[in-house]
């Protein structure tokens, strides 16, 4: 075959094609352009330093994901206005690289493979891990001398400063704060609709739930009384399932029971779950295909009246379904559930709180050149006028001061280009999603524009406390700790995902769950545990 | 070392006289160069416990390490088994479909009908992968194209890619009929390569248009067959990624996740390990490498016909 074809181009060749200059010119051209277009590719992807001609500032590349509420609007986070004020303000020059939606990891992960960084990072990650692959740097002394707003902050929140300290008292990014009220963004909703309808009380416990799908089954016929599967990682459970088996006082992750960190699938609450769960998938009272779920059909479910129960995040989930549902359909309410407990009267637990730190927030890489520099147009954001910009953008334009008090104007709240509340503050400035700053509850307070999400708001808080008695808080691992943790709790996790599903189908009979705890020791879970057991307490410690 | 001066100035020679040739195939050399040998320097991190901050050189070594990770590993029967099995459903099922449809066109007598037939089956080739597995996921969900069908025939909806048992089915199934159409193509050139004598020479005997593909046009082709089997062979591990990337879900591991998939997943989509997942998929290429090895033995064997 080979033969065959060398033979062949050689007669081509040897035709009197060649003997046309023109021809060869053509063709070596065309060759030379295929090879400038193959090797094109490799320089592709992290097109960054756009060098600043003359005298302007040194730009500062970050790299950070793009929320879908601001990527609806603009192409770069750039183009929001606090960030241009931001840029004026400190006189610097900032370039947002931006990995593709939905492959945020993978693009992490290969530009950390191929050291091709950027100045600074927006990650919610392991930080102690970067910092001894010598990925990212310490912050300590560049904060003490240019972040004064942040230290200050940090002196009078010793709680937070712990949160934010490694345990050797390292720090490695300026974070994202959540100071005020506010901590739970997201719960279980209920159309409040059906229940008056059906005339049932909003349930409360595990048993009350029951009943309540059983009638939305069967009175109102949908094919996903409880919807779940849920966005964004679809190879977990998902936000939805947690909830139910968080009312058994267990989680489906490592968490802090009396103080000593458990592993939640291997109590024996997860079989009860398990049990419970399967005979609700029996009755159909649970998503048929909540295994394949997307965001697509996570949506179309719910806007379609195909879901009784769901758990959405109150600000950017609600303020989207529930005027899309009145558009169809004037009675339809949703309004929000306590997160669910096993006996009337029990407190629940686990709230989906957040730490005063979420765990977010920026690195500086080693390939940056003017840390200072960022360091300090960082700390803006911490300063009066950066917070104020931070969370309400822009005076005079996105909100007014009325009585002391920030105002969203109508550009916000009833945007003339006809933009949710949260598409709309994307555009201008980031509140409602992690970004470098603190949180304002008075963004909230405004954000939560209808009543539905205010009470939500206050429901879904009313717990929330309970959640420091079982969360574990963010505690760092040494870089050996982390590999070996991640590279048991990764097949764990794709176990333990596995099994549920097949558990709750049916396909693997529930009396076999001493086997999957046993699979589960096999891999070394106690190991798991004793790692972050020994990290909670250096944290206690700290 | 004359010879070797020698065979350098009948390069040059040769170089003289076809240059263009030389410079069409500069890009190709280049392409395989960037992309295929030099990559290949990084595979050093198998064997070495890869940190970006040391680099790949300054990383320490391991030596067989992740190897033995592996195939201690819980999850390495199941994924071997998985590559092999559909591999090994793609060649059985797969590699003889294209060939019994040219063998069928090649019957065909009404060359505008015979055209039609072609462009149809070929088309499938041109369409994305991802719009492909885009088409396969909509039809096979529960309110999808099969399940209609199905229900037409009062059988009971389900989600047809949430079930482990149907994985390999659909996986198969659709990549005959994606490939079937363009994998002829080579197969006709081969046809009508054969000299029309021997036909006539048959029917003169007297011989059915079966005996006829039995004696005269499968023998013509054998050796393009044996050509494109051991390429098949070589690739037996190296199973369609993306595909099986698009069409998965956490449901269907059990019949759906292979050792491509699963180097993914471990290096870059929810963990970064790097080294153990080169390692990995160093395992999978020198599988490979053994078998292109053994399939080329095999073929001289047999039929005299082989690649190198």
């Amino acid at each position: 075959m080979t033969e065959l074809l060398i033979h062949d181009t050689h007669s081509m060749g040897g035709r009197e094609v060649m003997k046309r200059s023109w021809r060869k010119r053509l063709t070596i051209g065309i060759c030379l352009m295929m090879s400038i277009a193959a090797l094109g590719g490799c320089s592709g992807g992290n097109g960054s330093t756009g060098e600043a001609g003359g005298d302007g500032p040194t730009p500062i590349s970050i790299w950070m994901s793009m929320n879908t509420n601001a990527s609806i609007t603009l192409k770069s986070m750039n183009e929001i206005t606090a960030i241009k004020e931001w840029e004026k303000k400190t006189n610097t020059k900032i370039e947002f690289q931006h990995p593709a939606v939905g492959a945020e990891t993978e693009q992490f992960n290969v530009m950390i493979a191929s050291n091709q960084l950027p100045d600074a990072m927006f990650v919610n990650g392991d930080y102690a891990k970067l910092f001894n692959d010598g990925i990212i740097i310490r912050l300590n002394e560049l904060i003490d001398e240019y972040a004064p707003n942040l230290k200050k902050i940090l002196e009078e929140n010793p709680e937070v400063a712990k949160q934010l300290k490694a345990d050797n008292g390292d720090i490695y990014a300026i974070p994202h704060l959540r100071l005020g009220e506010y901590k739970t963004f997201g719960g279980t909703f209920i159309r409040q609709d059906w229940l008056d309808e059906l005339k049932l009380e909003k349930p409360e416990t595990l048993e009350e739930w029951e009943t309540v799908l059983k009638a939305f089954k069967e009175k109102k016929g949908v094919a996903a009384p409880l919807l779940f599967g849920a966005p964004p990682k679809m190879t977990t459970m998902g936000p939805a399932a947690p909830t139910y088996l968080e009312a058994y006082g267990i989680t489906n992750n490592t968490f802090m029971k009396d103080g000593k960190v458990v592993y939640g699938p291997i109590e024996p609450e997860y079989k009860e779950f398990l049990t419970m769960f399967h005979r609700w998938y029996q009755e159909g009272l649970i998503d048929p295909d909540f295994a394949t779920n997307d965001q697509k059909t996570y949506d179309a479910k719910i806007l379609s009246s195909q879901a009784g129960a769901f758990f959405t995040f109150i600000g950017g989930g609600v303020g989207r379904y529930l005027p899309a549902l009145q558009e169809t359909d004037p009675n339809a309410n949703l309004t929000a559930t306590q997160y669910p407990v096993l006996n009337k009267g029990d407190e629940p637990l686990f709230t989906g709180r957040s730490w005063e730190w979420s765990s977010s927030g920026v690195v500086l890489t080693n390939s940056n050149k003017h840390p200072e520099e960022t360091v300090k147009a960082l700390d803006y954001f911490f300063s009066e006028e950066g917070h104020m910009l931070k969370n309400f953008g822009v005076e005079g334009l996105t909100y007014t001061m009325k009585d002391d008090y920030p105002t969203y104007t109508d550009e916000i709240l009833k945007n003339p280009d006809g933009l949710s509340v949260a598409q709309a503050m994307a555009k201008h400035f980031i509140a409602n999603y992690p970004f470098v700053g603190e949180d304002d509850d008075r963004y909230n307070e405004q954000y939560y524009q209808l009543q539905q999400q205010k009470d939500a708001a206050v429901l879904f808080s009313k717990y929330s406390e309970n959640t420091l008695k079982v969360g574990l808080p963010p505690t760092s691992l040494t870089t050996e700790e982390s590999t070996e943790y991640s590279k048991i709790m990764s097949d764990i996790g794709t176990y333990r995902d596995e099994m549920f599903v097949k558990f709750v189908i049916g396909v693997e009979p529930i009396e076999n769950f001493d086997k999957f705890v046993d699979q589960i020791n096999k891999f070394n879970v106690k190991r798991a545990i004793e790692i972050q057991q020994a990290a909670l307490d250096r944290y206690n410690a700290r | 070392m004359k010879e070797l001066s020698h065979k350098f100035s009948l390069l040059w020679l040769n170089y003289k006289k076809n240059k263009a040739i030389y410079w069409m195939a500069l890009p190709v050399v280049l392409y395989f160069l960037v992309f295929k040998y030099l990559p290949m320097y990084g595979a050093i991190i198998a064997f070495k416990d890869y940190s970006v901050g040391k680099g790949i050189w300054g990383s320490d070594w391991v030596g067989l390490q992740h190897f033995r990770d592996f195939f201690q590993s819980y999850y390495f029967w199941r994924i071997l088994k998985n590559t092999l099995l559909l591999s090994f459903y793609q060649l059985l099922f797969g590699f003889p479909a294209p060939i019994l449809l040219a063998l069928l066109l090649n019957e065909l007598r009404h060359e505008i009908f015979k055209r039609t037939v072609q462009t149809i089956s070929y088309i499938p080739h041109f369409i994305s992968i991802v719009v492909i597995c885009g088409m396969i996921v909509d039809f096979s969900s529960r309110d999808g194209l099969f399940n209609t069908i199905i229900g037409y025939f009062g059988g009971q909806s389900s989600a047809l890619l949430s079930d482990p048992a149907n994985f390999r089915t659909i996986y198969t199934a659709s990549s005959i009929w994606q490939e079937l159409g363009f994998s002829s193509i080579i197969y006709l050139a081969a046809l009508s390569g054969i000299n029309p004598e021997l036909y006539d020479a048959a029917n003169v005997d007297g011989a059915s248009r079966l005996r006829q593909v039995w004696h005269i046009t499968l023998p013509g082709i054998i050796p393009m067959i044996m050509i494109l089997l051991i390429l098949r062979i070589g690739g037996l591990m190296e199973i369609g990624f993306e595909k099986i990337i698009l069409l998965y879900n956490p449901n269907v591991y059990d019949t759906a996740d292979v050792i491509s998939t699963f180097v993914y997943r471990k290096g870059i989509s929810e963990s970064a390990e790097f080294s153990y997942t080169t390692a990995v998929g160093l395992f999978q290429s020198v599988i490979n490498f053994a078998l292109l090895i053994g399939a080329n033995r095999l073929s001289k064997v047999i039929s005299n016909t082989k690649l190198f």
